[in-house]
């Protein structure tokens, strides 16, 4: 066990900031299950994490955002609230020692910032589909210029939503035999865009992804969380 | 395997996490350097597979040999299993990814008779023949072992060995007599089979001729060589402080139906209630120390991160040493977060200091099982528990505060009268009484009792072996009446699919000649028969009718006492004599003491071991 303790006590609001990163088998966990996973793993690492009081205490993490099944990411942040004062960097390598490759922690810190204040999160969609090419990387920016009308569930209904405002830059172009889409969406808890709509838009207005999934398919990556004003949030 | 594909599908079905693999704590090893690949296959989803304490035990006992990978296999779901068909993919390993046919053993855990069709299926998408006669030299040894081993014979012409009995030892074993073969060069698939016969505990269907008489009850089993053993004797750890046990465990990203640490008290059950095969099947009674559990506790506590320990037994309360146990635990659970839970509380045995400890019975309900609805048939169960006990365990929990009590009942159960039946809802409406005459009751909220009824399924190795089940029309006409008196809404009543029921039965008592029903089962895609998503009625009449089964003659006759029975192969340390002898006595509503009162003889303990009880 890496001795991570500095001292056996701590504020309340004491926490430290993990940046990690998720992949692989990963991806495909919902985000409950991520967290019963994180939990787990750090009553393994050893890590003196702070219970909620009450009648069904319950570990205090926060994460950065909730990300649905399908999507990687390397740019995921969580915040452990804790008992005793810890050495960050010995805390980040047990952690690390508690889970696989695909997700470990690349960055410990004391947090200065609030989750409710990240605005946007940026993404890389890499879609392997027939006809790629980079006209067709053109046609999908086009499309992703004008309105973006997707079919959105909510608590209100469901119903078809522009989303065009929430997408603050879309480009596409034809790298490797692929198409590449960069974007930065809204990330807002009142204004989350799901990148996976793009990818939707994409498929009703531009005839991608339509074959099977021997030829086509595609990845999401998120890439970054950001302030308002474009800097990185850490 | 196309990874890129696979991850493609895996976006396009339900709980992908099924799928992945890649969970902390698998074992990974280089296949190179390894001479058996062991894929272990659970016959039903991820999430109740990966639950399995067997499969955890010997996952853990394969790969402590260097020379073993022992992997693990689920069924995928429906809507993988038709991605899969559409795309040309073959059913795989989690650890390696890599399909079954390139494994050297291939086996199966058979928890419950429902499973053999899921367990079908998964050798057909594995692209594996299911006829042990038509696999060649080039195919896995198809192995299969668990509870239904014990009478595997309806599936027996798909199995190349069965694992009879308790795998820790045995299946490294097996393992090792393969690494030898394989090595000297001296394989083939009828040498290892032949040799491993051979080997305590390991039976070999094909090694043995079944003639049949005119009635179609069987003549006999007679193996085809003189080195293969008229009846195959079970295997048991003799030292459960000593038995391989897991201190990590695979922990799954999406939660199973079993998502704790698993501590496994004792082996066996000193009760004997007669309906019940791990009663008798799991003996003799073996217990591990509480020095064992508490550092097993501990080192699964701080390898997995569980926030709780299941302490399973048969029957936890029967176990010799639980105040020792449960107080060592408790030194330490409550400051890191963990709860205890316990399940098979026995009515008499429960009491307020046990529920004070537990978690599980703090927080949520409580469940009872007094099986019978009357004094006279629960001594015909021996079941030894009186209405009075079951007052006193409810009154426990009413005045500590619980507003619901779950009980569990059996219908059909052998000399069950209609008295019987309706004895279930008096016994109910006592248990409402009680709630009313407990003065420190809960009055903030109403009352409630939850009546689950089952239906009686005859299994082999009890004394109730030789039964019929009622029939359906019977089984339908009990639960029928029982609703009719249910008359107070504070009662609950659930009852079992008697039709379900009725193929268990078929399949818990069926020879060899079921399998060409399987076959056609298979062939026509049944499988998660345990699931209602699954289990069609109709289409197992259809299969047996087409392949001219007749379920009565398994599920409704009584077996003769003098009939050679399907199973009779197996000796599961239970003597005959002893079964036959607590027939009688339950047919005379005699009741038989616990083990720990009063050795009843039963056989088991000739198998020795570090018993408890036995003389």
């Amino acid at each position: 066990m890496v001795q991570m303790i500095l001292s056996d006590t701590a504020e309340p609001s004491y926490a430290v900031r993990l940046r990690f990163h998720k992949r692989g088998s990963l991806t495909f966990i919902a985000h409950l299950d991520l967290v019963r996973t994180l939990t787990k793993a750090i009553a393994r690492a050893g890590i003196p994490v702070r219970y909620s009081e009450g009648f069904n205490p319950h570990p205090r993490l926060s994460f950065s955002s909730a990300m649905s099944i399908g999507l990687e990411s390397d740019y995921e942040l969580l915040d452990i609230r804790l008992t005793k004062t810890v050495d960050p960097e010995l805390l980040k390598q047990a952690f690390n020692a508690a889970l696989t490759d695909e997700l470990q922690a690349t960055e410990a810190y004391l947090p200065e910032t609030k989750f409710t204040d990240i605005a946007y999160s940026s993404y890389e969609i890499r879609i392997v589909t027939e006809g790629a090419s980079a006209a067709l990387a053109d046609a999908c920016q086009k499309a992703l210029a004008g309105p973006v009308v997707v079919f959105k569930r909510s608590k209100s209904g469901d119903k078809d939503t522009d989303i065009s405002g929430g997408i603050r830059t879309a480009s596409v172009t034809y790298e490797d035999g692929a198409l590449l889409l960069k974007t930065v969406l809204n990330a807002d808890n009142a204004g989350f865009i799901n990148p996976e709509y793009l990818v939707t838009h994409l498929k009703n207005t531009c005839g991608i992804l339509s074959g099977d999934l021997t030829q086509e398919r595609y990845t999401v990556l998120r890439t970054g969380l950001f302030f308002a004003d474009m800097t990185l949030f850490r | 395997m196309n990874h890129e594909l696979f991850s493609g599908i895996l976006k396009t079905v339900s709980k992908p996490g099924r799928y992945t693999g890649g969970e902390f704590g698998q074992i990974l090893k280089d296949k190179s350097s390894v001479s058996v690949r062991f894929a272990f296959c659970f016959p039903d989803t991820y999430e109740i597979g990966m639950s399995n304490l067997g499969v955890r035990i010997l996952y853990e006992a394969l790969n402590r040999v260097p020379g073993v990978w022992c992997e693990r296999v689920y069924a995928p779901w429906t809507d993988m299993d038709a991605k899969m068909k559409e795309y040309g993919i073959p059913l795989t390993a989690l650890e390696s990814g890599d399909p079954l046919a390139d494994f050297d053993i291939v086996a199966f855990t058979l928890q419950y008779e429902l499973c053999y069709t899921t367990a079908l299926h998964m050798l057909k998408i594995a692209g594996i023949p299911l006829f042990s006669k038509d696999r060649g030299e080039e195919h896995p040894i198809i192995l299969g072992g668990g509870p239904c081993a014990y009478n595997a014979e309806p599936v027996a012409d798909f199995f190349d060995i069965f694992s009879i009995g308790e795998g820790e030892e045995a299946l490294p074993e097996l393992c090792a007599l393969l690494e030898r073969m394989k090595k000297d060069g001296s394989y083939t698939r009828e040498r290892f089979l032949r040799e491993a016969s051979h080997i305590e505990g390991f039976y070999v269907p094909s090694l043995y001729d079944v003639s049949y008489n005119g009635d179609g009850t069987i003549r006999a089993y007679t193996p085809k060589y003189l080195d293969v053993p008229k009846r195959v004797k079970k295997r048991i750890i003799a030292d459960l402080d000593k038995a391989v046990y897991p201190e990590k465990l695979v922990m799954p990203f999406i939660e199973t139906v079993h998502d704790r640490v698993v501590l496994e008290v004792n082996r066996g059950c000193i009760r004997g209630c007669r309906f019940c095969q791990a009663g008798m099947v799991y003996r003799p009674i073996r217990e591990k120390s509480p020095e064992t559990l508490c550092h097993l506790a501990k080192c699964l506590y701080e390898n997995t991160g569980y926030e709780e320990i299941s302490l399973i037994s048969l029957s936890i309360s029967d176990y010799s040493r639980i105040a020792e146990l449960t107080d060592g635990l408790l030194t330490w659970t409550d400051d890191a977060h963990v709860s205890l839970s316990l399940p098979s509380l026995r009515i008499d045995s429960f009491s307020e200091e046990l529920m004070k400890k537990v978690s599980s019975v703090r927080t949520g309900g409580i469940t009872f099982a007094p099986e019978a609805g009357t004094q006279r048939l629960r001594d015909v169960i021996n079941k030894n528990v009186t209405e009075e006990d079951l007052m006193r365990a409810v009154g426990i929990a009413f005045s500590s505060g619980k507003n619901n009590v779950k009980l569990y009942f059996m219908n059909g159960l052998p000399t069950e009268t209609m008295e019987d039946v309706g004895g279930i809802a008096t016994l109910a409406s006592h248990v409402i009484g009680k709630f009313y005459h407990t003065p420190d009751r809960n009055k903030a909220r109403p009352v409630s009792v939850t009546v689950s009824v089952s239906c009686f399924i005859p299994k082999p190795f009890t004394p109730f072996q030789w039964e019929g089940q009622d029939s359906l029309e019977m089984l339908k006409e009990k639960q029928e009446y029982l609703r009719s008196q249910i008359t107070d809404r504070k009662i609950r009543y659930n009852w079992h699919d008697a039709e379900v029921s009725r193929i268990e039965a078929v399949l818990a008592r069926g020879d060899r000649r079921l399998s060409s029903a399987l076959a056609l089962a298979a062939e026509e895609d049944m499988m998660f028969d345990a699931w209602d998503e699954g289990f069609s009625y109709e289409r197992w009449l259809s299969v047996f009718e087409r392949t001219g089964i007749d379920p009565d003659f398994y599920a409704n006759r009584p077996f003769g006492l003098d009939e050679w029975l399907p199973w009779d192969v197996i000796d599961a340390g239970v003597t005959k004599e002893f079964l036959l002898r607590e027939r009688e006595r339950a047919y005379a509503e005699k009741t038989t003491p616990a083990c720990s009162e009063h050795c009843s003889g039963c056989g088991a303990n000739k198998l020795g071991g570090k018993t408890r009880w036995c003389k």
